[in-house]
């Protein structure tokens, strides 16, 4: 069976689009940064402020959204999903067993700090864990793949 | 699971990076498996045998707890 990867000249654009979203996320999120001007952008949703609302007429219209982190947050994922999904130059069933190492690890620790959240954040709190909880499986399984590639990269010469 | 792919290598003078194109993979790879630190597929340990001219028995073997 083959697994479902991308051509592996996204993995570079991948990176070119998820390492400034990244650094741009953290000081969003982490330092709480706001933005001189906060430029809004009116767009096609499904469900915008009122979502625990049953009126029909405040779900599928045009609202108005902040543009800067939807921005970041839609280029971190488009970027990490190239990353995580676009093959390395040669691909074999090792690299395979690498990506499954990383993806174990990635779904095992974020779920593990999610419960771990569970049990110590309560209350309104819980929404920047949701938000952190968001992107942590790219992540992880991001960091957790380079290392084993690059790991098992630096072996010795043994021939 | 054991294998004599490095007494191989030797015997037919490859290296690893050589026989890692011949059956189409990384070096990594090859290594790995030396290293006992990955077990082939059935194809990629057919190719390695075919490229050795040998049975898969014969460059695989199980380990005793195995």
């Amino acid at each position: 069976m083959k697994p479902l990867l991308l051509p592996n000249r996204l993995k570079n654009i991948g990176w070119i689009l998820l390492l400034p979203s990244f650094v741009a996320g953290l000081i969003f999120i982490v330092f709480e940064y706001k933005l001189p001007m906060d430029p809004k952008i009116n767009v096609f949703g499904f469900f915008g402020d009122a979502i625990l609302s049953s009126k029909l007429e405040q779900q599928f219209r045009v609202s108005s959204v902040d543009l800067i982190p939807n921005l970041i947050g839609i280029c971190f994922l488009v970027g990490g999903i190239l990353v995580m999904f676009s093959k390395e130059k040669k691909e074999d069933e090792f690299i395979n067993q690498l990506r499954l190492n990383a993806l174990q690890w990635s779904i095992f620790i974020n779920y593990s700090l999610l419960l771990f959240c569970f049990l110590l954040v309560h209350g309104l709190a819980f929404l920047n864990v949701m938000v952190y909880n968001m992107f942590t499986i790219i992540v992880i399984y991001i960091l957790r793949f380079q290392y084993l590639f690059y790991n098992h990269s630096i072996v010795k010469n043994e021939q | 699971m054991n294998n004599k792919i490095k007494v191989e290598r030797a015997i037919h003078n490859l290296t690893q990076e050589q026989l890692a194109d011949l059956v189409s993979v990384t070096r990594q790879t090859i290594n790995a498996i030396e290293l006992k630190k990955f077990v082939p597929s059935t194809v990629l340990a057919l190719k390695i045998c075919r490229v050795f001219n040998k049975s898969v028995d014969e460059v695989f073997s199980l380990e005793s707890n195995e």
